[in-house]
């Protein structure tokens, strides 16, 4: 019999450390990688040597980077393993410690997040997928795509598609971890350089490299460690699936609603109960296809309901309060570990000037080439 | 003459382009480009999926003009999605000449040249444009 998340062994995150998300540089993934693992250790008030097992998302550095890695630490002789999923490897890296956690195969997991643009390569070359655009529709064009139907569809204009991008640049600029720091206006995104359709250089997240880490623990682990339970957070579904067949709806949205759907509906929680959400925002468009898919406000509605405050730190739900991918940005394995440090800070009371008041039910959510889609819900009880 | 730049997506003899789809027999579901191997929607067999011409014209689905590209094509251009009137849903690039083209615009290939060799062959490849039957607007190139 299938059971879910919630009905296994609950699981909490119990510490979280990120390195900023920067330009890449010389400073080897190794060093980016073991300053987030050292960083939420102390926040967990663990040692290494607590840690069971690792999970490593990672997409576009080397292949066997783990051990290369947590040997830093002290090497313990844990169990550890690279996720890649694309732009959900982090996410899924986080999914599997929780599972592993959740089936009483361990008490302490790590996931951590960590990237450097080394080694992009293509799937479709390796398939050997021919097409009649060849290369040209990088990602930008396959979001301006996207952006020019949903303007068509439903009136949008291109300046409040921008509007996405001058909100998460406020909440951004109060992010220390965040690679694009500084406040836009309006005016700044839509100016030049245009990069495809309507899409300027602002409304595209910037390409940069980083680490997060996520630690999460049984309630024995808890008790047995000593860890603080007012600063847990309960890890309430994880849910994961991958593109069908959907025809002329647009497959990332169709994606984002099934599995948030799911996510949802196993964590006993409604859409209006949810306080923060940090979403899969790489390109301007997609948070307003993924508010409306994830069922935050009507089809159609969420140009008008974001110009109306309603995603903002402080309005009816946060969407992106760490300035999402497009400020934060998007160094590929750590994203989806981030987005789960930016939640639990959120839901812990403990995220300073980005504070979203009362902050209680949060979900996360990344899609990935493929396409593959992660989301998970976590409460703060 | 004329030799297809990718003679396995599309035909090369006629004056007008052909695409070179497949079609699943055991669920129906029509492919371009063609899929190998199994079918997606229904997991029949590579001998399920048999070759179907299919006509270069459709509906334009979306349409982002290219400002800034890495790759060899020079920009800008515009790509298009086309929901070909055999069904699938595709992106292909729009003339030169089919600036005007909007979201709902009839449209159809032509051949365009890629490449002419030392010999004087021409590679070419399809492109799409506003179907002749199709009214031409007037209001400008699109941003």
């Amino acid at each position: 019999m299938r059971t879910p998340l919630a009905q296994l062994r609950p699981v909490h995150v119990v510490g979280v450390g990120l390195h900023p998300y920067q330009r890449p540089s010389g400073t080897p993934y190794t060093q980016l990688g073991v300053h987030s693992v050292r960083a939420a250790l102390t926040d967990a008030g663990l040692r290494w040597s607590d840690v069971e097992s690792a999970y490593t998302g990672t997409a576009v550095t080397s292949m066997a980077l783990s051990r290369l890695m947590y040997r830093h630490l002290g090497a313990s002789g844990i169990p550890m393993v690279q996720v890649e999923n694309a732009s959900a490897s982090g996410s899924s890296a986080f999914r599997q410690a929780c599972m592993e956690v959740a089936a009483g195969l361990c008490d302490v997991a790590i996931a951590v997040g960590v990237d450097k643009p080394l080694n992009v390569t293509d799937p479709q070359r390796a398939a050997g997928l021919q097409n009649l655009v060849g290369d040209r529709v990088a990602p930008p064009t396959h979001f301006a795509l996207l952006a020019a139907r949903y303007m068509h569809d439903y009136g949008a204009t291109p300046e409040q598609l921008a509007a996405v991008a001058v909100k998460n640049s406020r909440n951004g600029a109060l992010n220390p971890n965040a690679q694009r720091r500084e406040p836009r206006t309006i005016e700044e995104v839509l100016a030049p350089p245009q990069i495809s359709g309507t899409l300027t250089q602002l409304q595209c997240c910037p390409i940069g490299e980083g680490a997060a880490a996520v630690i999460v623990a049984s309630d024995d682990a808890i008790a047995r460690l000593g860890l603080d339970r007012t600063r847990a957070v309960r890890v309430l579904s994880s849910a994961a699936r991958s593109e069908t067949v959907y025809d002329l709806e647009n497959f990332d949205a169709a994606l984002t609603r099934e599995t948030t759907e799911q996510a949802l509906a196993e964590a006993g929680v409604e859409a209006t109960d949810l306080d923060v959400v940090e979403l899969h925002d790489a390109f301007t468009v997609e948070e307003l296809l993924y508010v409306e898919a994830m069922g935050l406000c009507k089809p159609g509605r969420a140009a008008t309901a974001l110009e109306d405050g309603e995603f903002e730190i402080g309005g009816r739900v946060a969407v992106s309060p760490s300035g999402g991918l497009l400020s934060m940005g998007h160094p590929i394995g750590p994203t989806g570990v981030g987005q789960v440090a930016e939640v639990t800070a959120q839901l812990r009371g403990e995220a300073g000037e980005r504070q979203h008041a009362g902050a209680r039910v949060g979900l996360t959510h990344m899609v990935g080439l493929g396409a593959v889609c992660v989301v998970h819900v976590l409460r703060k009880d | 003459m004329k030799i297809p730049d990718q003679s396995t997506l599309y035909e090369g003899i006629a004056d007008r382009p052909r695409l070179r789809g497949n079609a699943c027999s055991a669920c129906g579901r029509v492919y371009f480009p063609p899929l190998a191997i199994g079918c997606e929607k229904c997991g029949a067999s590579e001998t399920h999926l048999r070759p179907e011409s299919l006509a270069a014209s459709g509906t334009v689905y979306s349409l982002a003009q290219v400002h800034l590209h890495r790759g060899k094509t020079p920009a800008p251009f515009t790509i298009a999605e086309i929901q070909l009137d055999a069904g699938p849903l595709i992106r292909a690039t729009l003339a030169p000449a089919a600036a005007h083209v909007r979201i709902g615009d009839r449209v159809s290939a032509e051949w365009a040249v890629v490449r002419t060799e030392d010999n004087g062959d021409e590679l070419v490849e399809p492109v799409f444009t506003a179907s002749s039957t199709a009214a031409v607007t007037t209001n400008g190139a699109h941003s």
